[in-house]
């Protein structure tokens, strides 16, 4: 028999008593010690120590534990490996985080109909390892891939740095089982792109956990491309090397990727890795082409002959799968590897439309020297997704001020016709920034969906929506858009 | 009930848009071209009739980000051939368009061809969207760059609503290049020898954009570069088989207008049924169905995305039994065509997500003046008739 102990609250011991009957003790946290290691998720500026943590194991037991929460009117946060980094799986203060860790089982690989059953506790990389001996993968590769579940990625819409080619998660999910708020089981999508009535599948991916649960997913498998060819190529500007990606473009080649790097990140990265990248060059590419080998060859052909017309002061091209490895290492080592050239670091994440990189650059480094801060840039150049570095020194007392450049960062995006977030999500971290990008009204109708399925709005709650008491009386004021104000688009 | 002939208000800018929502009384009909009037669920008598066809042309087009803005009510054909100009297309090939389809009509009816295989269907190329919810709101989600997860994907709501829930104003998309060069194999075969076939093709290396079965032979298509298309379209003529054939460039048209005039085709008296199965699975239902039903017609399928379209006798209890077989089978079904004065169901047994379903159009659309009946049963008509004259 269970008898939790119940330090955090007076609410936590009948709740605890409950889940206690649905769940083994070994599922049921309520210890101090074992709750503090759910207060935060990869943004650990916000903190917030839930008052119960539990530990289904199949989906009728998550079934169960929302249940519980429905019966004592309590908020519930579901956490998958909590590496996002919007706060999104931030706990609730007296609410339950439902952790998916022991939903962990790859229930199916299906060759013959590319596809692959999974429980929402299954890293993203293991679906790929899986499926690799039969010639087939998971395409959606999040930089953090080897620590983060396909339910956070369903959560968050992840996509990685081949998604300008083959889309997010939203593209490659079938099929999802979920739970309600009520804790009703439901099947959202189907086996096929076809599709009977609205596409509440589609619409759940990327909710960021206010929607409900996902218990299970299936996920469409491709095919391993016949050949990948990569390149790295310096630059002698920012400048040269973004023309480079509209010439690319104007070829009709999509690239499986296309990332930037700027002399600071390279700096970090090289430090890190040794991955080859050149540490004085302002600004470096690679490029990442695969498919058909004769398709490859061709474009591969081309792209060549691009990046010496922008005056590449240097093409290397790394032949083997490990020297491959060893390039994409460095890019994705890219974030960790500022810890080396600063003591503290904010990771950003916006977008831009494309043709507008070399103007956000620009803007970027006004506002650093500004702000006395200096930005690292490293972004996914063919889709207009920036993740700039924001450095500075907590002992030096730089961190209110990096995280107003940041914020302002996030926000010139959207001033360009960009988005507050390409990957990492709302969660917390930008709720309060929402209105800069979405009227009063669109913000309404998000809400009055989310009323559908979560009518007491208990999944989740204080993510993705600015409220007074995160943002303040006054969240920040609605600005209208760009192309509002150029007359493109009207708001009425 | 109403006898009089419903109100058609046509409106050309976003903001009449709104005012008709808000000036007309009760339920509103939502219409692009109609060539998916008889569609999915009855429509249930309606003082209004919205025609989105007021609304049309691009709003934006930035060719350097390969995205466009592009109101509702523009024909999909107009759109692409404006596009093509850029060398640019939306990657999507639903047959409708032939008969006109406006980009909502076809956005709204989840319709999709078979370069869904590679590129999916609309739902994956748009963006972002404007719509107008019942008591005049208007909303945006989305946006004009590709890679976006900021608020929800609320356009994914009206993929597949069919004029329910919201009227879609403009949507905005991402596009694609226009391929150099398409080529196309074809290998004669039945019904029986399509799966294996479809899965040579599958496992070889050239990535097919579309593999679809009709009258006899089956299709892959090829899309690329000039050097690249045709070397690919040869080593799969090699994986195929001594019966295979890349097809003469006007062959090619022909084979795939001939396969896209049988999704659309309108045969008298039939029903017209679209459904998706497991890959695996579409032959099996196939063949069941051409046995329940006395003899499919008209049929096509894409054995890799396990969608097909087939006709077969109007009649309510054929129809049902054919959405229970799909059902079966795990699969969706929607009927595509009710011959006048029939009562067909338009999709199969109501999954649980139906409540869920009826929960959100309650949350937006609480009063169901859009698209009445067109979700039945799944989202019955209200209990009440309040409104429902003009």
């Amino acid at each position: 028999m269970a008898t939790p102990t119940t330090a955090t609250g007076p609410t936590t011991g009948p709740l605890a008593a409950d889940f206690a009957a649905v769940l083994p003790d070994t599922c049921v946290i309520t210890d101090e010690v074992g709750l503090r290691s759910y207060e935060c998720d990869g943004l650990t500026g916000f903190r917030q120590v839930p008052a119960v943590v539990v530990l289904p194991r199949d989906a009728e037991e998550v079934a169960a534990c929302v249940r519980v929460c429905a019966r004592h009117g309590v908020p519930f946060v579901a956490r998958g490996a909590g590496t996002g980094l919007s706060g999104g799986a931030l706990p609730v203060a007296d609410g339950v985080v439902i952790s998916l860790q022991k939903l962990r089982r790859i229930l199916e690989i299906d060759v013959e109909n590319r596809r692959a059953v999974l429980e929402p506790g299954v890293f993203n990389l293991d679906i790929t390892r899986a499926a690799s001996p039969h010639g087939l993968y998971y395409a959606p590769d999040p930089s953090s891939q080897q620590v983060c579940t396909i339910g956070g990625n369903v959560a968050e819409n992840s996509g990685g740095a081949h998604c300008l080619k083959y889309g997010f998660t939203t593209n490659h999910v079938l099929e999802m089982e979920v739970v309600l708020a009520d804790g009703s089981l439901v099947t959202l999508g189907g086996p096929t792109g076809d599709q009977a009535g609205p596409d509440l599948r589609g619409l759940f991916i990327g909710s960021e956990g206010t929607l409900g649960i996902c218990t299970k997913v299936t996920v469409r498998l491709l095919q391993t491309p016949e050949s990948v060819r990569t390149l790295l190529a310096d630059f002698p500007s920012i400048e040269a090397a973004g023309d480079v990606v509209g010439d690319i473009v104007e070829a009709a080649i999509i690239p499986a990727a296309v990332e930037m790097m700027d002399s600071l990140a390279m700096e970090a990265a090289e430090a890190a890795t040794g991955a080859g990248l050149t540490v004085d060059a302002p600004a470096a590419l690679i490029v990442e082409l695969d498919g058909p080998a004769d398709e490859v060859d061709a474009e591969f052909e081309h792209l060549t002959a691009i990046c010496e017309r922008h005056g590449a002061t240097r093409l290397h091209v790394p032949t083997e799968a490990e020297e491959r490895a060893r390039v994409w290492k460095g890019r994705k080592a890219a974030f960790a590897a500022v810890g080396r050239i600063s003591p503290d670091y904010i990771v950003q994440d916006g977008v831009v439309p494309r043709t507008r990189l070399a103007e956000v650059l620009t803007r970027i480094a006004e506002m650093g020297r500004d702000a006395g801060l200096r930005v690292a840039n490293v972004f996914h150049a063919g889709d207009g997704n920036l993740h700039p570095l924001v450095l500075y020194s907590e002992a030096a007392g730089e961190h209110d001020a990096a995280e107003e450049l940041s914020t302002q960062i996030a926000e010139l995006c959207v001033e360009l016709g960009g988005s507050l977030s390409g990957e990492h999500g709302i969660g917390t971290d930008k709720a309060c920034s929402m209105p800069r990008m979405f009227s009063p009204d669109d913000l309404d109708v998000m809400h009055r969906v989310r009323l559908g399925f979560d009518p007491d709005s208990r999944c989740n709650p204080g993510k993705l929506f600015p409220t007074p008491r995160l943002c303040g009386e006054r969240p920040g004021p609605y600005r209208p858009h760009p192309l509002e104000e150029a007359g493109v688009i009207e708001r009425l | 009930m109403t006898t009089s002939d419903p109100t058609t208000v046509t409106p050309s800018s976003l903001e009449e848009l709104r005012d008709a929502v808000l000036d007309r009384p009760g339920p509103i009909r939502v219409a692009g071209a109609g060539t998916a009037h008889d569609w999915a669920g009855t429509p249930a008598p309606a003082g209004t009739v919205l025609s989105t066809t007021g609304l049309s042309g691009i709003v934006t087009h930035n060719p350097g980000d390969m995205t466009a803005e592009v109101w509702a009510g523009t024909p999909f054909a107009q759109l692409q051939a404006r596009l093509g100009e850029h060398h640019q297309r939306i990657a999507a090939d639903p047959a409708r368009e032939a008969d006109g389809a406006t980009l909502g009509g076809l956005f709204a009816t989840a319709d999709s061809g078979p370069r869904s295989l590679q590129y999916g269907s609309l739902r994956d190329v748009v963006i972002g969207a404007t719509i107008v919810l019942a008591d005049g709101t208007v909303a945006r989600s989305g946006g004009h760059v590709i890679k976006n997860v900021a608020g929800y994907d609320l356009t994914k709501l009206l993929h597949g609503a069919h004029g329910t829930l919201g009227v879609l104003a403009a949507l905005v998309l991402r596009l694609h290049p226009t391929p150099q060069v398409t080529a196309t194999v074809a290998v004669p075969c039945d019904r029986a020898a399509m799966t294996d076939l479809a899965r040579r093709v599958a496992d070889s290396p050239v990535e097919a954009a579309a593999v679809a079965w009709h009258d006899g032979r089956l299709l892959a298509l090829v899309e690329g570069s000039e050097r690249g298309a045709e070397a690919r379209a040869r080593r799969l003529v090699e994986t195929l088989g001594d019966e295979a054939g890349l097809l003469a460039p006007d062959d090619a048209t022909a084979a795939w207008e001939a396969h896209d005039a049988a999704v659309r085709a309108r045969p008298d008296d039939r029903a017209v049924l679209r459904f998706g199965v497991i890959p695996g699975s579409l032959s099996g239902v196939l063949d069941g169905l051409d046995t329940d039903t006395g003899g499919l017609t008209e049929v096509t399928a894409s054995p890799r995305t396990g969608i097909a379209t087939v006709a077969l006798p109007a009649d309510a209890d054929v129809v049902a039994a054919a959405h229970r077989r799909v059902a079966d089978a795990h699969g969706t079904s929607t009927l595509r065509q009710r011959p006048p004065g029939a009562d067909l169901p338009a999709f199969g047994p109501a999954p649980a997500s139906a409540a869920l379903l009826r929960q959100v159009a309650a949350s937006v659309d609480p009063d169901q003046r859009f698209g009445r009946g067109r979700l039945a049963p799944w989202l019955p008509l209200p209990s009440t008739t309040v409104g429902a004259t003009a």
